[in-house]
């Protein structure tokens, strides 16, 4: 491994080094032909002074013609630093000084891979698209849902089933085909992140579970990019610029990475996806156009160098031309902006400390380093933890929902008892704003969260100090072995239902059967009422 | 949530994501003075679990700057969140 490694660090510095070169060569081609221009205007100077005679414009017109005609053999083409088309397509941000000339050249020359083509990579790819970047890397192995398109705005109706990278590539390429899209159709693992990574100046972030945020992170480090996080969840975001300056770990300058602000991963249970906790499109659009914006404005400014050592830095820095040399003084310090939609302020700034004097990723103790990524001994799966599939029940204390329609329509599989709809309790565990939604007639929405907020009483008993929840207390006064069947969106919060209700004694020592419907309400469409709600 | 202005003796304490899901409240005001190192344990009795369910991996902040409350050589181990400051409880979210 040790020789690849060495050959592959020196290619990367000579990579980067040429590169460095070029976009000075450039910046001082530009600079040249900028002062070039007055030149050419001055051979019409002797002509000056006669504009104010009185000269009818018709004759001036003439001359000038004449003269420029003579001229012409020896005028060589003028060749400007960007095409044509691209001064009229990007004008808008040119003339602004944060951008000018030397920002578009570095747009122009700069490559960013964005990872995750969903609620924020959609709107990040297609800011950064429109602004002219050169390169684009596109990642996403998923391909379009119908409950994509109220925020993924590069996908629409007719690209469902589509790869997310191919539709947005469809969309991005009418927008602004002078990018060059790169499409990465698998998912990012420790196995494909660093030779992914190698070719692109800046990444974003755009993903949606804590594993792929730690890999990218750690990535980001390991290769010295500058990292622009964001993330999304019902009415807030968050967002960060990380790694910037891109400095190699253990070296303090640098920007803290992702582990220095949270060096420990949720619980995995507690991780709520857009699909659990849902999700406003312009909460995570305002964050994807945030991401693209701090993209915009690390790049135009000059990316530092990972690779060239700080005295290579400073004595270039002397050179006549300063335009292709980063201004690394200005990087703004670290920060975690938190928007929070129906809040008042609705922004907040929150300012970061540096990295993290022992931090994992990017200090002097750092124990990620590309060969741990490369050999795999980096588990990021485990480090956040497997959600692993809820199976809390044994097969007696479930039912299918096939049998639980029988129960409510025909004779009970178990008595042969007529079904009547005050033979049993069918409770809905789903929060109170999807039960309104759709739900089975009779149900009793009684929420998880009120379920799972509930604390168990001591063994010996309800002391009579504290009343006993009325949830509790209602289904307790049922009559005696009415039996209680509870049901929630996919089946895991049912299961925790039952083992609940159980602890809380509501089976009164057996005698009341206590069970859930397998798969839910998803079950219960795809088996028995294909007319209920999918949501 | 709005900016909450805590009385006199006591800190504000904004809750963000599943801290506010954890708690059913984006803001209360809590007693000052608080070691911000004791801060999980004080909100863990206010709502049992919480600390290991939710605030284990969190980021805090005090007054808009982040605290380093991580291992036994914090930097910020020493701080005391007092009367009047702004603490806020930003858990890491994921999703996009």
């Amino acid at each position: 491994m040790a020789p690849i490694h060495s050959a592959m660090s020196s290619l990367r510095d000579q990579i980067a080094s040429c590169e460095a070169q070029l976009q000075d060569l450039r910046s001082q081609l530009a600079e040249a032909e900028s002062h070039r221009e007055p030149s050419h205007i001055m051979s019409f100077e002797h002509l000056s002074h006669d504009m104010d005679t009185g000269v009818p414009d018709d004759i001036r017109a003439e001359v000038l013609s004449a003269l420029c005609q003579s001229k012409d053999v020896e005028h060589p083409t003028k060749t400007w630093p960007l095409e044509k088309h691209e001064y009229k397509r990007y004008g808008r941000q040119l003339i602004m000084p944060e951008i000018g000339l030397q920002g578009q050249l570095r747009l122009k020359a700069s490559s960013v891979l964005i990872v995750g083509v969903g609620g924020l990579g959609c709107p990040a790819a297609a800011y950064l698209a429109g602004a002219g970047i050169g390169t684009i890397g596109l990642v996403d192995e998923d391909t379009v849902e119908e409950s994509n398109l109220h925020r993924q705005i590069l996908h629409s109706t007719g690209k469902v089933g589509m790869t997310k990278v191919k539709s947005a590539i469809d969309y991005l390429s009418s927008l602004n085909p002078n990018v060059r899209y790169v499409p990465y159709l698998s998912r990012l693992g420790p196995d494909t992140a660093l030779e992914t990574f190698q070719s692109y100046d800046v990444v974003l972030d755009c993903t949606d579970n804590p594993a792929s945020r730690y890999l990218i992170s750690d990535t980001c480090v390991l290769l010295g990019k500058p990292l622009v996080s964001a993330s999304a969840l019902r009415t807030e975001g968050q967002l960060m610029v990380l790694n910037n300056p891109p400095r190699p770990s253990g070296d303090t300058q640098g920007g803290p990475c992702y582990r220095c602000v949270f060096p420990k991963p949720p619980p995995a249970e507690s991780v709520v996806s857009c699909g659990d906790g849902g999700i406003l499109g312009p909460v995570v659009g305002v964050m994807g156009v945030l991401q693209a914006l701090e993209a915009i404005k690390i790049i135009a400014k000059g990316i530092e160098q990972p690779s060239l050592s700080t005295d290579v830095m400073e004595t270039d820095g002397m050179a006549t031309c300063n335009g292709g040399k980063p201004q690394s003084t200005t990087i703004e310090p670290p920060s975690l902006l938190l928007f929070s939609a129906y809040s008042n302020p609705s922004f907040r700034s929150i300012k970061l400390r540096g990295r993290k004097p022992k931090c994992t990723a990017c200090s002097t103790h750092a124990t990620v380093t590309c060969n741990a990524l490369i050999a795999g001994s980096l588990d990021y799966e485990e480090f956040c933890g497997a959600v692993t599939p809820i199976n809390a029940l044994s097969p007696k204390e479930r039912i299918s929902a096939d049998n639980y329609a029988r129960i409510r329509t025909g004779a009970n599989p178990f008595t042969g008892t007529k079904a009547s709809s005050d033979s049993h309790v069918l409770v809905d565990v789903r929060e109170k704003v999807q039960f309104d939604l759709c739900n089975l007639e009779g149900s009793l929405n009684i929420p998880f969260s009120v379920v799972s907020g509930t604390p168990i009483p001591p063994m010996n008993g309800n002391d009579g100090q504290t009343p006993e929840e009325r949830w509790i207390s209602q289904l307790r006064n049922l009559p005696e072995k009415k039996p209680i069947f509870v049901v929630c969106k996919l089946g895991n919060d049912s299961q925790l239902t039952v083992r609940k209700m159980k602890e809380l004694g509501l089976d009164d020592d057996g005698k009341r059967w206590i069970g859930d419907i397998k798969g839910g309400l998803k079950a219960w469409r795809e088996n028995v009422d294909p007319d209920f709600p999918e949501y | 949530m709005t900016s909450v202005k805590p009385p006199p003796g006591h800190f504000a304490l904004l809750y963000f994501a599943a801290a506010s899901d954890f708690t059913k409240r984006n803001a209360e005001t809590i007693p000052a003075p608080v070691r911000a190192i004791e801060l999980f344990q004080v909100l863990d009795q206010r709502y049992p679990g919480i600390k290991n369910k939710v605030l284990s991996s969190c980021a805090v902040t005090v007054n808009l700057q982040y605290v380093d409350l991580d291992g036994d050589d914090a930097a910020d181990k020493e701080l005391v969140i007092k009367e009047g400051d702004e603490v806020a409880i930003i858990p890491p979210v994921s999703s996009g």
